[in-house]
């Protein structure tokens, strides 16, 4: 035992001598000196502890979190044990003067010896101190753990902070004089600690609102005032670790010229809750004083200029309804569509020309005859031979050469009418009625007005001369002479004589027959 | 049936007792030419200007067949007095026949063709008027010839409009117009050449001449 408590009293002052940065790398001697010497302080601390179950550090082949956890369960119980000390303590102030006072070097090694573990591991060994101190923990006993919490911290970043632990480590063995301090506890640590810390969450508070929420679940508890504050305090510090570090140097740095400056603070500090409770409130105060005041002339209705400032509309924003389509930009590329379609239109021919609507005829055309300016190819015998024939029979004229013509368009004409109608199996809608073309033929009018109509009989055309079989000069009764009646009357007798005596000789050989047989 | 009999012997008896009383009616055929002016020959005598010498002797042929075969006119041609000598024949028909002849060979000197002067043999009716520009308006040198121009259009179709649309034949020699065709007609185109000579123009003249044809279309 004397042996080893020599190489654990030798590897903490060999600790305690070297360089700090040579702690960042991982060495291999140098981790066991380490071991040696929270093995040493294990065994120390054996006979204070009753309760563990360990009774020395077993550190070979361990790793850091299994030798931590050894420490771990060597100083649950013991801590308890002091806070309930501590209290006696505070109720009866007079046993304070009994005690004895501790040793530097325990006080020194065991910050130290945390030192090391805590640059070998990670933030993992942070989060365990954490843990604990989330359970019920006495003051002194955070106030210490706080204090090494807030070392490791500096320990990971920068030596500046380590310069800070040991002003800090300083100011822990200056307290020693006073009588109810051990080597755990010191009241005026634990003020300066808790000043710090308020001025330090002051501070972070006013930067991040989002951790106040995360932590809201730690509000709730309320145990202790102080409790809580520092243990949202650790946790902001854990999620803001390596993002603020150099912040954080700095506001320790101004944390520790305030302490400088300001001794006496505010005796209670506000709490989270009614920090925040005091954000909201100047929210609301402000919304309302919002909503009371008169609105900006944009939110308003109908604007006037008069009513809106100066060439306020030139830096707002403005909505118009343009009524008429946007002018378009010419491009290039709008020129060369136009020119395709151009080019497309002309190949296919597709023009909107403008079309004239037909006029429907309202009078019938006339013929116009024109007149024929060549030397004529009938000599003038033949020609007077064609009128002569005409007037006497103008059916057998021979047709003019522009008749002919006629003729002949009017034939095709017609078979091609014919043809088509029957396409369209005779329903064709009626041509609009025009009237006949009023053309002057050849023809004499008097032959041409003999065109009888249907229903007359061939009586009616003939003159009356020709309807007419009587013979001279016809007489009616009051224009006849004397003479005259008696020669009509006489004529009409001897008619009636020469008709009797016809039928007496019919009857007379039927008599005489008629009489032969009778006879 | 007896008394019937006796009056019908009756009638046959006075009959043949008439029968010798009047002489029978003469019968008078028409006089022939020749016999007129008591038995002496007609003639006609046609002077050829210099002009239609050459003419005539293209188409005497022409000529003398119709007057000699169909008119039954003697026909011969007087070297020496540059004249168309026409006499009758024994069997000519008819004593107009030599003065149709007679015009038809006049109308040939004065211009017309052959076929259009043939008409006058064929037809009573047909006339041939004379008249010179000066009858219508006293023009001079240019005037005049301008008329002429006139007259006749381009390539002379103004003469063949008037012609056709009148059914005539117009000969214009220089200042002389001569025209062929029935009385009526030759009324139209003697207005409308006069109205050429007056100074009208062409196409004024053309829708006078429409108007006036589509008249003598419908006329009877």
């Amino acid at each position: 035992m004397a042996t080893t408590t020599d190489a654990g009293v030798e590897a903490l002052n060999r600790l305690k001598e070297i360089d700090p940065p040579s702690l960042l790398a991982p060495n291999p001697a140098l981790s066991q000196t380490a071991r040696t010497a929270s093995q040493y302080l294990f065994s120390s601390l054996r006979p204070f502890s009753q309760k563990s179950p360990l009774d020395q550090l077993l550190v070979d082949g361990y790793d850091a979190e299994q030798i931590w956890h050894q420490i771990d369960i060597q100083s649950q119980p013991l801590l308890s044990t002091l806070r309930r000390r501590l209290k006696q303590l505070v109720n009866n102030p007079e046993e304070i003067s009994k005690l004895k006072a501790p040793s530097d070097v325990a006080n020194k090694a065991e910050p130290k010896n945390n030192q090391d573990e805590w640059e070998e591991e990670e933030s993992d060994g942070f989060d365990e101190e954490l843990d604990e101190g989330d359970e019920d923990v006495d003051e002194d006993e955070e106030g210490v753990e706080k204090e090494e919490g807030k070392g490791e911290e500096e320990g990971n970043e920068d030596e500046d902070e380590e310069d800070e632990e040991s002003a800090e480590e300083d100011e822990e063995e200056k307290g020693e004089g006073v009588g109810i301090e051990d080597k755990f506890f010191k009241i005026n640590e634990l003020n300066a600690f808790l000043k710090k810390e308020e001025v330090d969450k002051g501070e972070q508070d006013s930067e991040d609102d989002d951790m106040l929420d995360e932590a809201g679940d730690f509000e709730m508890e309320e145990d202790d005032d102080d409790e809580d504050e520092e243990e949202e305090e650790l946790e902001e510090e854990e999620e803001e670790e390596e993002e603020e570090e150099e912040e954080e140097e700095g506001k320790e740095k101004t944390r520790y010229d305030d302490l400088s400056g300001d001794k006496v603070k505010k005796n209670k500090t506000p709490s989270t809750h009614e920090k925040q409770l005091e954000k909201l409130q100047s929210k609301i105060a402000q919304m309302e004083k919002a909503n009371v005041e008169p609105k900006t002339w944009t939110m308003q209705g109908e604007v006037t200029a008069a009513k809106r400032p100066t060439n306020s509309a030139l830096e707002v924003d403005l909505d118009f309804e343009h009524n008429v389509r946007p002018t378009p930009v010419i491009t290039e590329e709008v020129t060369a569509s136009l020119e395709d379609m151009i080019q497309k239109r002309i190949i296919e021919g597709i023009f909107n020309d403008v079309q004239r609507a037909p006029k429907l005829p309202s009078k019938a055309p006339r013929e116009v005859k024109e007149l024929d300016d060549n030397k004529s190819k009938q000599g003038l015998a033949e020609l007077y031979e064609q009128e002569y024939v005409q007037k006497i029979d103008p059916t057998s004229a021979p047709l003019s050469f522009k008749d002919e013509l006629k003729n002949e368009a009017s034939m095709l004409f017609k078979r091609l009418c014919l043809k088509l109608d029957a396409l369209s199996h005779f329903n064709f809608a009626p041509k609009p009625v025009i009237e006949d073309m009023s053309f002057q033929t050849n023809v004499p009018a008097l032959a041409m007005e003999e065109i009888a109509p249907v229903a007359v009989s061939d009586a009616a055309m003939l003159a009356p001369e020709e309807v007419f079989d009587g013979k001279g000069d016809v007489k009616e009764e009051t224009e006849l002479t004397q003479a005259e009646r008696k020669r009509r009357r006489a004529n009409k007798k001897r008619k009636f004589k020469a008709e009797e005596v016809k039928r007496s000789e019919k009857k007379a050989p039927v008599n005489a027959v008629s009489s032969q047989v009778n006879g | 049936m007896q008394s019937n009999q006796e009056s019908s012997s009756m009638e046959v008896d006075v009959a043949t007792s008439e029968q010798k009383v009047l002489p029978p009616k003469p019968k008078f055929e028409p006089l022939k030419p020749h016999e007129m002016s008591s038995g002496q020959v007609q003639f006609r005598k046609v002077s050829v200007p210099p002009h239609r010498y050459t003419p005539l002797k293209k188409a005497w042929m022409d000529i003398y067949t119709p007057v000699y075969e169909q008119m039954k006119i003697d026909l011969r041609m007087n070297l020496k007095a540059r004249k168309v000598e026409l006499k009758t024949r024994h069997d000519t028909p008819d004593i107009s026949n030599l003065q149709k002849c007679a015009d038809f060979v006049h109308a040939f000197m004065l211009g017309f063709d052959v076929i259009d002067a043939i008409a006058l043999l064929r037809l009573d009716e047909l006339y041939v008027e004379s008249f010179e520009i000066k009858d219508v308006k006293t023009l001079r040198g240019d005037h005049l010839s301008r008329a002429i121009g006139r007259l006749s259009g381009k390539g002379g179709k103004t003469k063949f409009a008037i012609e056709n649309a009148s059914k005539t034949r117009i000969v214009i020699a220089d200042t002389k117009i001569h025209i062929l065709g029935s009385f009526a007609n030759i009324k139209i185109a003697r207005d409308s050449l006069c109205y050429l000579i007056m100074g009208s123009p062409a196409g004024k003249v053309y829708s006078k001449l429409r108007a006036v044809s589509a008249r003598l279309a419908e006329r009877f």
